[in-house]
């Protein structure tokens, strides 16, 4: 497909233990398109395979079958690139670096120099409103400072695609919501495209341009919800239209809508 | 802000951690010397209701000498009319030792070390070698170290002749590799899934995943591994000592001194007293080498 496509993926399957009595399907023949600077959110039951899409977009594990790129190039030469940046439900920043270097990490990797990275990483301090923490040690920090922490880190290379696994998970509601607006600020601020998994509706809503819902066993897309809200700020949190694709999605998730997804996305679309 | 807040709270300035350290370093110094005086006294107290009623065992003057002999036998000269004291043998001798063990933990940390990053790297290496590594260890030193020697003394580069010595390092370095090995793949095997799958996303080699990741996430457990190690180091050598003989060290000393129990009961503790500061002194260095290490990961009560 075409490079404006930040993810391009075809028919993907993904089975553990093929072949033997344990035998799962995680993945069912997922097809799923992002576009360039889009927010697309996973939203599903345990066990749906939102977590094993995501590790395959990352090639952190292989699919079992498909066709599958990342800004144009197979996962693999993706990874190498490091045209991707990755944030999990723990910010695993690594306790014997200070913040600072802790967001140098990927820069190290990918070779840039000392001063460079210095500098880099002081910029995106600023961006995630840490700078006076940059000599601090991880542990130093709350849960959600250094969840800001990891997402700066995952920003380090100034990749084009974000891949967080359910960033704001371990988080309380309070600092989940910042934390939100947070992100949103710094995608307007960069543009990236943003793949993001999550258990929350109301956060998937809120964030995306699109709510993909997964349901297990075997794990599949089994609808996709646009959301029009438009520029969000508090007020989205507590509007009409924020409460109707809430209510889109659960319903979605409860399988009301069946497997088609196209009512519901008409429905939307008239809000 | 409440940012500021949390972080002030969760590291106190400076000065005032320093001097709560100093107290505290005090205060453990002062539990130190009072151990030690209390174990003066309960020997004495055992001597003296030795006298009362009769004991199970011998509590005279031939065989639990008072303190105050055992500390006077230091000042005594080592042989009769030589100028060298006791208490200078004893130091002497367990510097010496002390250089063994060094020597043999040195070796020990490296091939343990070196073992258990192969073993970590390799799944098959771990399957394969990690019972040898265990095995290694129920072999009774005791009987070990007289073949280690024997086996040594045949052995010579050229011009350079093998020396009992490398021998009881040997043995000490025999000893100290195998916590360390346990202790550092343990370690080597601790980053969690996610931070592993972190450096996997950015395309970390298997070195960086080695030196930024695995070797720093196994400090925590390489540190009580070298304490295990040090102590092994400081048997292996003086239990080394006294199987083969071999002259210089405190182990010796101690079979030396041990000879004239009979004469001069206080001579043996003083070598025994000597062994176990080699020890205490073996520890010590190995703590300030784990502040070292540790220096910058959370300390406990902290964070």
């Amino acid at each position: 497909m075409s490079d404006s496509t930040a993810v391009n993926a075809k028919g993907i399957w993904k089975i553990f233990n093929e072949g033997q009595a344990n035998e799962v399907t995680a993945l069912q023949e997922v097809d799923l398109t992002v576009d360039q600077g889009e927010f697309i959110s996973l939203i599903g039951p345990s066990g749906c395979g939102k977590s094993t899409l995501l590790r395959v977009i990352a090639d952190l594990t292989d699919a079992t079958k498909g066709e599958l790129t990342v800004a144009g190039l197979s996962v693999h030469e993706a990874r190498k690139q490091q045209r991707y940046g990755i944030a999990f439900q723990q910010a695993a920043l690594f306790d014997w670096r200070t913040v600072r270097r802790n967001i140098e990490l990927p820069l190290e990797l990918a070779g840039w120099d000392k001063a460079k990275r210095k500098e880099r990483a002081l910029e995106l301090l600023e961006m995630v409103q840490l700078s006076d923490f940059a000599e601090h040690r991880p542990w130093e920090l709350s849960g959600g400072m250094q969840q800001r922490v990891a997402i700066a880190r995952s920003l380090a290379v100034d990749p084009p695609l974000l891949l967080m696994d359910e960033p704001f998970g371990a988080l309380d509601e309070m600092t989940r919501e910042r934390m939100q607006n947070e992100l949103l600020r710094i995608r307007l601020e960069t543009g990236k495209s943003i793949i993001f998994v999550t258990h929350s509706i109301p956060e998937a809503v809120y964030l995306s341009d699109r709510v993909v819902v997964m349901s297990p066993r075997p794990g599949r897309i089994t609808d996709v919800i646009n959301v029009n809200l438009g520029d969000r700020n508090e007020d989205t949190r507590e509007s009409e239209a924020f409460f109707e694709s809430v209510t889109a999605v659960r319903e979605a998730l409860r399988g009301r809508t069946g497997n088609s997804g196209s009512s519901i996305r008409a429905r939307v679309g008239e809000v | 802000m409440t940012q500021t807040a949390v972080v002030t709270s969760a590291t106190p300035s400076r000065t005032s951690n320093a001097s709560r350290r100093f107290k505290r370093g005090v205060i453990s110094v002062l539990w130190a010397l009072g151990g030690v005086a209390i174990a003066i006294l309960m020997w004495e107290l055992v001597k003296w209701v030795g006298t009362l009623v009769s004991l199970p065992f011998d509590s005279g003057d031939g065989t639990m000498p008072h303190v105050w002999t055992i500390v006077d036998a230091f000042s005594q000269p080592e042989v009769r009319g030589s100028d060298t004291t006791v208490l200078q043998a004893v130091v002497a001798s367990a510097a010496h030792s002390l250089l063994i063990a060094a020597g043999g933990f040195i070796i020990g940390v490296s091939v343990g070390l070196l073992l258990a990053i192969i073993m970590q790297r390799f799944s098959f290496m771990e399957r394969g070698l990690l019972p040898f590594v265990i095995a290694s260890q129920t072999v009774p030193l005791i009987a070990l170290a007289p073949l280690i020697v024997g086996i040594g003394n045949r052995i010579s580069f050229g011009p350079v002749q093998w020396n009992t010595t490398y021998s009881v390092m040997f043995i000490a370095a025999y000893l100290a590799f195998f916590p360390l090995s346990v202790g550092a793949l343990r370690g080597l095997h601790s980053p969690t899934p996610t931070s592993l799958e972190l450096m996997r996303s950015y395309a970390a080699t298997p070195r960086q995943m080695l030196f930024r990741l695995r070797f720093p996430s196994s400090l925590p457990y390489l540190v009580p591994a070298l304490k295990v190690s040090a102590a092994a180091a400081i048997i292996g050598t003086v239990v080394a000592e006294i199987s083969t003989g071999v002259k210089g060290g405190i182990g010796r000393l101690i079979i030396e001194y041990a000879r004239e129990a009979s004469s001069n009961p206080a001579k043996v503790y003083v070598a025994v007293l000597g062994a176990l500061v080699l020890g205490l002194v073996a520890a010590g260095l190995v703590t300030a080498l784990d502040l070292y290490l540790t220096r910058n990961l959370p300390k406990e009560g902290k964070a």
